[in-house]
């Protein structure tokens, strides 16, 4: 060990150097792997033969079932992320500005579900939104319904689930966006005249895009890429592209093919989050 | 919206929060033989069967050793690396911070499908763990990253350079100044990487070998085929079990764990 202050030589690359390791080796090759796995040529007992092909692509787009159902659950993600926001942006509100003693308290139950497996929350949905289920129970046993309504195996049980899974990561961006916010601003509408909601809609609404446009994204994504929820609220019934794809892959061992729906479908999705973002961008200068 | 209402509304989100979980914890006390509502009776006796189960016995032990070295090696790779992103980046502190975050950023699935392909063609394959628990690591890392440089925040670099002049070599720097410093932001990120893991289920389907299985695949599995409450049970054990230790960390050691 020297004392000289100014040599720094290795020493701090050797710190980073195992991370650097492990995502450059675990993370970025196998990205790469997994573009060349989709072209190669579906072996028979093995993964996958020698040769490359376009095969698995053409397939994709032959088939309109493979489209439909990316389609679905792009729809899926859709209406996710809006529930997710019309119920969420409240609440984020409410835990930026409030003044209740409540807000530790929100904080905490926000954070909570978090804290939970997402296959244990999803497996208590199916307690709640069976035919046998609580809320079936309860609508039946008063004489609100008469048979017990769908609300498991269809793409209306999934997005309840897949709100409540991913309504946190909604409400956390856009409190932190409405904390950022200077309260006066709103303070100064309304002394001007505005009501609260005019000073809501024209002040605290717009300087807080920035954090719906991340809770957007990220509730978007996370809704596409899910696996658990979809596939133990959707059973056999319904299924979204990400289901199909591990399917596909754990129980056939499509390699080549499942690679193939995987990109497609996250290439769709980055798609749609560069148009939104390109969208939001628009509205915040106009 | 007058205020009555907006609380109103609020409380009932709160609720719909905590509604499945919830569901679950009281189902897991059931007498009866399936999840009916209200329950039949109050009993432990699915707890008794749980833990009678050798198979989710195995499955938790599975967990708990995944649980464990991932922790271990997440928080040492983790937070040599947020001492590198802290003091020494430099101009590339962004690329750092993003590249740290990434695995958090992919699409789990997207990882669990590549690392699946990756293992089997570098020959590592799945008859062992190894490739779980990297792809555990990957996943737990940016937690560990984001609680240590949070709590490098504060620290002074002068620090370190007083106890050079005094003639403390680079390893007792470390020791002596540093790791007290840092000390409850790395014990915080490696409770939290050790629940993540424990939690953690798309990764671990994909790389899991035939006969072992950690607790969330153990529990998918029966959900797939069963109904009896006993997945109730073995579910309010797990939540248990996070809960003390998230406890544990942040009132007995009064840490502040970062998880976004």
């Amino acid at each position: 060990m020297n004392a000289v202050p100014a040599k720094k030589g290795f020493g701090p690359l050797l710190l980073i150097a195992p991370a650097a390791i492990l995502l450059g080796v675990f993370l970025v090759l196998p990205y790469l792997n997994i573009v060349v796995m989709s072209f190669r040529i579906p072996g028979q007992g093995t993964p996958y033969a020698p040769g490359f092909t376009f095969a698995n692509y053409g397939k994709f787009f032959a088939d309109g079932f493979y489209i439909g159902q990316v389609v679905n659950t792009l729809w899926i993600g859709f209406v996710t992320t809006f529930a997710c926001l019309v119920l969420g942006y409240p609440v984020a509100w409410q835990l930026a500005r409030g003044t209740s003693a409540f807000r530790a308290l929100g904080y905490g139950l926000v954070l909570s579900p978090l804290l939970v497996g997402i296959v244990i929350r999803s497996y208590g949905w199916t307690i709640l939104l069976g035919n046998n289920g609580i809320i079936n129970r309860t609508l039946t046993s008063w004489g609100i319904v008469d048979g017990p309504l769908p609300l498991m195996y269809n793409a209306l049980g999934i997005v309840i689930a897949l709100v409540h899974v991913f309504l946190p990561f909604m409400i956390l961006p856009i409190m932190s966006a409405i904390q950022g916010i200077d309260p006066s601003l709103e303070a100064a509408a309304r002394s001007l005249g505005a009501s609260r909601i005019t000073a809501f809609r024209r002040i605290t609404l717009p300087l807080s895009l920035p954090g719906i446009q991340a809770g957007c994204i990220l509730v978007f994504v996370l809704s596409l890429s899910a696996y658990v929820t979809p596939s133990l609220i959707g059973g056999m019934r319904v299924k979204t592209m990400a289901v199909t794809v591990v399917d596909a892959l754990i129980d056939t061992f499509q390699w080549p093919f499942g690679s193939a729906l995987a990109l497609m479908l996250s290439v769709t999705g980055a798609i749609v989050v560069v148009l939104f973002g390109r969208l939001t961008r628009m509205k915040w200068k106009a | 919206m007058s205020k009555p209402f907006f609380t109103a509304y609020c409380l009932v989100i709160y609720a719909f929060l905590l509604a499945p979980i919830l569901v679950v914890v009281v189902a897991s006390f059931n007498a009866g033989a399936f999840l009916t509502f209200p329950p039949q009776g109050f009993s432990f006796r699915w707890y008794v069967v749980f833990f009678n189960n050798e198979v989710f016995m195995r499955a938790i032990r599975t967990s708990l050793w995944i649980a464990a070295i991932t922790m271990v090696i997440s928080g040492v790779i983790g937070t040599m690396a947020a001492m590198f992103y802290v003091q020494y980046s430099g101009r590339l502190k962004e690329t750092v911070r993003i590249a740290m975050l990434a695995p958090l950023l992919l699409p789990e699935v997207l990882t669990a499908i590549a690392l699946l392909f990756f293992v089997y063609s570098v020959g590592i394959g799945t008859q062992t763990m190894v490739g779980m628990i990297v792809g555990h690591v990957l996943i737990t890392l940016p937690f560990v990253f984001i609680n240590v440089s949070a709590s490098m925040e504060s620290y002074d670099p002068s620090w370190s350079m007083a106890a050079q002049s005094l003639g403390a070599g680079r390893f007792t720097r470390f020791r002596r100044i540093m790791l007290p410093l840092i000390k409850p932001g790395v014990i915080g990120g490696c409770l939290f990487a050790f629940i993540i893991s424990f939690d953690i289920f798309t990764i671990s389907f994909m790389l899991k070998n035939v006969g072992t299985s950690t607790l969330p695949i153990q529990l998918f599995d029966y959900l797939r085929t069963n109904f009896t409450p006993e997945a109730a049970a073995v579910s309010t054990c797990s939540i248990v079990l996070t809960l003390a230790v998230v406890v544990i960390s942040e009132k007995v050691l009064g840490l502040r764990i970062h998880r976004f």
